[in-house]
């Protein structure tokens, strides 16, 4: 069964010249600077066509700003295409840019509460999963201090905890076990494995090809903001690792 | 519309937390806490009492709840209008990781508005009660779709003002300038018939201008005990109509695409 389908998506961003414009740049050149161009566009992706079925594991790859993370998003739902059509069956669960997004006044219970509430749970169905998460967590008696006070470890692990507590239909997973220390790191890698082998498809983004290779049966390669290629997991992540060897070896030359 | 509406009320939970934690956040470390939003009306209402009743000769009995009413009634739109252009971006960390109908921020700026406004109006109702007693109760009632008229009002005005102040930034500082203008546009310092005793052109301004009308809904049946008039019921219902088409108006353009220009 088709669970996703991309079809000859695009995505034009338009970003804003200069952050935003103080009160008093608003004053003083605000009416001149109108009359300049304010924003230009950046294709971040072109012509994707892609089928993600049952049972899928996708591994996505490519150099920094190629589009990786911006095509998470827009399967997400969170960016729409701006040309061609995305079409989606089953839920999504997202994992990246978790460290975000806390109210930071409030401790780490309540943002269990609130990030749970998020992701459609009920007070309800919260209070069963709480406990777990907090386990998970390891954070103990921080999980009664409010989250400004967290370090960003501490942020990711709690992040982690939440967003994997309940298990998904379609996940997509954008590097997020970078973070956190080493224990906690094998701990999460421990139970990506086990949401992975549970979820319906898997699309993660990574620039680990040792483990794509061994998490993915399809990779696809993206190259500033077009398919290179897409194919067999080994054969696409060894043309890639071959192409940046080449460019170290020119750099040395 | 209503598909819209009942993903909204699905994440009912979310963004009801997040107007408690707003509630708290604003008398974060502090003593008295929620006292400060009873306190502020009451002491606004003082003062002004004290200077305005001198100069147009108004007993303070009469005078005191229409100021509170007033009073609150403004720093509801106001509340509404400023933290509606800024819900967007205080919701950005969310928008950016979950896709959930937008609506839902301008929707936690109005909440936390609407609670201040029913406690000050509170301070209103009792004040009246010990002063007048109650007169009329079915003028009371109609209280209740008011406020209901409101809160749809405040919504739709937050919708549009988010939407309107991420597309052109501007929007937030001409915005503050037109309220502070409709301030004194709007019978909330002085009655009406004060200004048309002297000037009888203000009738125009005074008839036309929805926030006078919204606020006639209050005062008629509160201070009065009757009920409002029908050309203010009908005006507003048509404010509200107005507002609400354009809310849907802006989220059905922007609510996709809004997320690139945050």
């Amino acid at each position: 069964m088709t669970l996703i389908k991309l079809d000859d998506v695009g995505l034009k961003f338009q970003v804003r010249r200069a952050g935003r414009i103080s009160f008093k740049d608003y004053l003083l050149h605000g009416l001149f600077r109108r009359s300049k161009k304010t924003s230009f566009e950046v294709q971040a992706l072109e012509n994707i066509n892609l089928t993600v079925e049952e049972s899928d594991r996708l591994g996505i790859i490519g150099p920094n700003g190629a589009g990786k993370s911006t095509l998470l998003k827009l399967l997400a739902g969170i960016y729409p295409p701006t040309s061609g059509r995305r079409k989606v069956v089953g839920r999504i669960s997202s994992l990246f840019d978790i460290a975000l997004g806390f109210e930071t006044d409030a401790n780490g219970w309540e943002n269990i509460m609130y990030r749970g509430y998020l992701q459609g749970e009920t007070p309800r169905s919260i209070r069963k999963k709480i406990q777990p998460i907090a386990e998970f967590s390891e954070l103990g008696d921080f999980l009664n201090m409010p989250v400004r006070y967290y370090s960003s470890g501490m942020k990711v692990r709690l992040a982690f905890s939440i967003a994997t507590a309940i298990a998904p239909e379609i996940l997509i997973v954008d590097e997020v076990l970078s973070a956190g220390d080493m224990a906690f790191q094998t701990k999460a890698r421990e139970r990506m494995k086990s949401l992975m082998s549970s979820a319906r498809a898997v699309i993660v983004v990574s620039h680990d090809m040792k483990s794509l290779e061994l998490m993915c049966d399809r990779v696809l390669w993206l190259d500033h903001g077009k398919m290179r290629s897409i194919g067999p997991a080994k054969e696409v992540i060894k043309a890639y690792t071959q192409q940046n060897n080449q460019g170290e070896k020119r750099q040395a030359a | 519309m209503t598909g819209y509406l009942s993903s909204i009320w699905r994440l009912r939970h979310f963004w009801m937390a997040l107007v408690r934690i707003d509630l708290r956040k604003r008398y974060r470390g502090t003593v008295i806490g929620i006292g400060w939003s009873l306190l502020q009306p009451i002491a606004m209402t003082a003062v002004l009492c004290l200077v305005f009743s001198q100069i147009f000769g108004q007993s303070i009995r009469e005078f005191a709840p229409y100021l509170l009413t007033g009073l609150t009634f403004w720093s509801f739109i106001t509340a509404v209008v400023m933290q509606g252009c800024q819900s967007f971006f205080q919701g950005e960390s969310y928008i950016r990781q979950h896709p959930a109908p937008l609506a839902i921020y301008p929707l936690r700026a109005t909440l936390s508005a609407g609670f201040h406004f029913l406690l000050g109006f509170a301070i209103a109702l009792v004040f009246v009660w010990c002063v007048k007693g109650f007169g009329n109760l079915p003028a009371l009632v109609s209280l209740v779709p008011t406020f209901m008229l409101l809160f749809v009002v405040g919504w739709s005005l937050a919708v549009c003002l988010g939407v309107a102040n991420v597309m052109f930034q501007d929007s937030q500082h001409l915005i503050g300038i037109v309220m502070q203008m409709l301030f004194y546009l709007t019978p909330i310092l002085y009655k009406p018939e004060m200004m048309l005793d002297k000037s009888p052109h203000f009738a125009m301004i005074f008839n036309y201008n929805p926030f006078a009308m919204l606020l006639e809904l209050i005062r008629k049946p509160l201070l009065d005990g009757e009920l409002p008039s029908l050309w203010a019921m009908g005006a507003s219902s048509l404010f509200a109509l107005l507002v609400v088409c354009a809310a849907m108006l802006a989220l059905r353009c922007f609510e996709k695409r809004l997320i690139f220009y945050l």
